[in-house]
């Protein structure tokens, strides 16, 4: 169940109010709103030399990973068995990229013929890829002459499309363009909102805003990409959207982070940790940004706690000093982030083992996964080096090495239902 | 019995056999009808928590609904509360009734019940009825097996709330005699009411029709605290909800009595705008529904009746509602400001989607540097005591502050 956040009613006291059915906001109102602007400097560029390029898997790597969340798999793991849900096994031609979703997958194949293009399927998950796809939209050629150089569309942007002028999502409207003066570069989907990051490494959202997923300071929606001017003047390299959190990873390896908090998600104080003593409250929590807070509580230790429950506006999250980020990947209500020394922090929400710390905790600070720290990974697969994907209740984490890595699965469907706390070699 | 005591209940198997005579007998009855909103991996749970329950591995369906109540929060948090759909909270409900009943399988103790009771009132309130509003019924089968040590003693000697807050607080009693006052009938006719308030909009307090209800009498907080003590509610914290500290949250009825009417509270508590008669039946049973409703265009079903308690000071910012309302008075007093729609610019309502219903303004303190047109905009105002019904036309703006420990009844009609 949720936290204990705030909510103004949605209709005032006539309607049904969404207090009632306790989903909480914060209530910011008149001038406070969007008027304070964040103020935090970020750190000075470590490695001024270190641009935007992310190490990724070759394609095919990438496209296993997306299937080997769909297809049952089982993986005997001493004493449990590990399922995947999703459709059968299948083998997948000419894909160049695959995303996917509880109520879709969606593939970017070949066209038929050469210079045709490439097309974009959306499958129902239970198809197997086989038979007719629910939907499919020819992306032309042209579209994918403007990527990378060498012409071929980059691959792992989905939900954007090639050539950055459309994304696709698992709800209506299904395809949506997007205007070409945004020059999107990379599109995150959240439960309800969407972040894009352009060329310039600047970051737009639109949707709902009711959990301050949004960044700009407000609860209210926004229905076209609204540059987010707290973060403008600091380009961006990486965003990530959870359920209703948000975050992004500067050029310079700082990570700001936004939206509801009721798992500590945000790695901020979260009063439901708290009231089953799992908070960091008390103690320096590296909040950097003082957005919301309000409501100061009685820690454990007797000092006073503040708890966030919405951040509407874009905090500088603290790792341990030195640390910078590369890569950050949100599930729905946690968030992982890998740093360029192939260290791996998780927090938030923890109750299916997702954060891979060996417990079912929630957490509202990052914490190192200890487990690639102490296997010292061998060569050839140094480190983590991107791609944490995280879903719902699970992560995924890559490597350089030939076989990803599984932190947690746990299928809603399946019937040997196991929790895999640490992150375990697939 | 203290909280939390591990000692089995006694009667703890004739909780399980009441619980399991509420249930549909079959796996197929027991099965929801759902629509494609929800999706086959989902539905496939559900069936197999339905089948792990029928085949009595009461550990492996709590962990099933877990996963189904989980998944579904996450659904019923997405998107505006209007747009949710039905069947999401349909499979909400069905996660809190296996979750309730499994919890209750074991010889439990105490807490089991209490934890069981507290799955059901969430099932109640973010849920849609499933299965013949079964919530209901588990709610108050497992209310009725909660050991007596949870339910406080109906005592006597127990000191009335309000004598205790006199000696602490002084309440400021607006002088109602130098402003307008709201027209008072007594027992009006249909046709009467319809022609000269329904119709054209206008406040009215109708005394004489509401006064021998049966809460006029039952309701004190013992009773309340009876009929309701263990049951979930959502409170609001905070002056008033325009604040920025202002919050909800969740709470038993005796936790609430006791941290915001009984013991010297810290911040303002209120427990409104809450269907509470939908979750305790027992308590409609000590209202009517005003027979002026039926004049409206709506059936009976979709009249919204919420329960308004909290001490003295709970205060409701001048704010408007879409519907007609008949708002009774049970306990004690309030004091309610009316203003016309016709001077809602003088009344400066926020401009933010969440808040355009309601006023910027602070009615009895207002800043009139900040909002001069305030200042001559005209109203009516009263104190409602118990036994009356003031009637608040649709749209029309209102203020209310509790002058005393109130507990108001208010009926939403179209």
């Amino acid at each position: 169940g949720g936290g204990q956040q705030r909510a103004p009613p949605e209709h005032g006291r006539g309607a049904p109010r969404i207090l009632v059915r306790l989903r909480f906001l914060r209530l910011r109102a008149g001038a406070g709103l969007g008027a304070r602007a964040p103020g935090a400097q970020p750190r000075a560029a470590a490695d001024p030399g270190r641009g935007r390029g992310r190490g990724r898997l070759p394609r095919e790597r990438e496209l296993e990973l997306h299937r080997l969340r769909d297809p049952p798999l089982s993986v005997p793991t001493g004493g449990g068995r590990l399922e995947l849900s999703g459709s059968a096994g299948c083998a997948a031609g000419g894909c160049r990229d695959a995303w996917a979703s509880e109520a879709l997958l969606v593939v970017l194949r070949a066209g038929p013929g050469r210079g045709s293009g490439t097309e974009l399927q959306a499958w129902a998950p239970g198809s197997a890829l086989s038979g007719e796809p629910l939907w499919a939209h020819t992306v032309g050629p042209e579209a994918e002459g403007e990527d990378a150089p060498g012409g071929e569309p980059q691959a792992g942007a989905l939900p954007l499309l090639p050539g950055g002028r459309a994304y696709v999502s698992p709800r209506p409207p299904f395809y949506s363009p997007l205007a070409p003066e945004l020059r999107a570069r990379r599109l995150e989907l959240g439960a309800e909102h969407a972040l894009l990051l352009d060329e310039a490494g600047q970051v737009f959202s639109w949707g709902q805003g009711r959990h301050g997923q949004l960044g700009h300071g407000t609860l209210e929606a926004e229905l076209e990409p609204r540059p987010l001017e707290a973060l403008q003047g600091v380009p961006m390299a990486e965003v990530a959207a959870g359920g209703w959190h948000s975050v992004c990873v500067s050029e310079t390896g700082d990570i700001y982070i936004w939206g509801w908090n009721e798992s500590g998600q945000l790695a901020l104080p979260s009063r439901s940790l708290a009231e089953v003593g799992k908070t960091a409250a008390g103690e320096a929590s590296g909040l950097k940004e003082d957005g919301c807070d309000v409501r100061t509580a009685e820690g454990e230790s007797g000092g006073l706690a503040p708890f966030i429950a919405i951040q509407p506006f874009p905090a500088l999250l603290d790792l341990p000093p030195g640390t910078d980020a590369v890569k950050a990947s949100c599930g729905s209500r946690h968030t992982a982030v890998v740093t360029r020394t192939g260290e791996l922090y998780t927090w938030g929400w923890g109750k299916y083992g997702q954060l891979g710390h060996k417990d079912t905790s929630s957490l509202d600070r990052p914490r190192r996964v200890e487990y690639f720290v102490d296997r010292r990974l061998q060569s050839g697969c140094p480190s983590l080096r991107s791609h944490p994907l995280c879903t719902r209740v699970g992560s995924f984490f890559s490597t350089s090495s030939p076989t990803p890595v599984v932190s947690c699965v746990v299928d809603f469907s399946c019937s040997d239902r196991c929790e895999v706390t640490s992150p375990l070699w697939f | 019995m203290a909280e939390g005591d591990r000692e089995p209940l006694a009667g703890a198997g004739t909780l399980r056999e009441a619980l399991r005579a509420l249930l549909p007998p079959t796996k197929e009855e027991l099965t929801l009808q759902l629509g494609e909103r929800v999706e086959r991996s989902v539905v496939r749970l559900l069936q197999e928590a339905v089948e792990l329950f029928c085949g009595g591995r009461g550990g492996e369906c709590l962990q099933a609904s877990e996963a189904i109540l989980d998944y579904s929060w996450e659904k019923l948090n997405t998107g505006p509360w209007r747009d949710v759909h039905r069947d999401w909270r349909r499979v909400y409900a069905f996660g809190c009734l296996l979750k309730a009943v499994c919890l209750c399988e074991e010889p439990g103790d105490a807490g089991a019940v209490a934890a069981a009771l507290r799955v059901c009132d969430m099932g109640l309130l973010m849920g849609a009825a499933i299965l013949g509003d079964i919530l209901t019924k588990v709610a108050a089968v497992l209310q009725a097996h909660l050991p007596s040590g949870k339910r406080p003693a109906p005592g006597p000697a127990q000191e009335q709330p309000h004598e205790k807050k006199a000696r602490h607080d002084r309440v400021w009693i607006p002088d109602v005699r130098s402003e307008r006052t709201v027209p008072r009938l007594r027992c009006p006719s249909l046709q009467h009411f319809r022609k000269h308030f329904l119709v054209p909009g206008r406040p009215v307090i109708l005394e004489g029709v509401a006064d021998q209800w049966p809460c006029m009498k039952k309701w004190s907080l013992e009773y309340i605290q009876d009929v309701a003590g263990c049951r979930t509610v959502p409170v609001e914290v905070g002056s008033r909800y325009t604040d920025e500290e202002w919050s909800q949250t969740l709470m038993t009825v005796n936790e609430f009595i006791s941290k915001y009417i009984r013991d010297e509270p810290r911040d303002v508590g209120y427990l409104a705008q809450h269907q509470l008669f939908d979750q305790i039946p027992e308590l409609k049973r000590d209202i009517s529904i005003p027979d002026y409703c039926c004049l409206g265009d709506g059936d009976e079903e979709e009249i919204t009746i919420n329960a308004w308690f909290g001490p003295q000071g709970t205060v409701s910012p001048l704010h408007q509602d879409p519907q007609q309302n008949f708002l009774v008075q049970v306990t004690g007093r309030k004091y309610i400001r009316l203003y016309s729609p016709q001077e809602s610019e003088a009344l400066y309502p926020h401009d933010t989607h969440l808040l355009h219903n309601t006023s910027q303004v602070d009615v009895e303190n207002p800043d009139l540097e900040k909002f001069p047109k305030f200042a001559e905009a005209p109203f009516l105002s009263c104190i409602l005591s118990p036994g009356e019904i003031l009637f608040i036309p649709v749209k029309y703006w209102h203020y209310v502050r509790a002058l005393d420990l109130s507990f108001s009844v208010s009926f939403w009609w179209s």
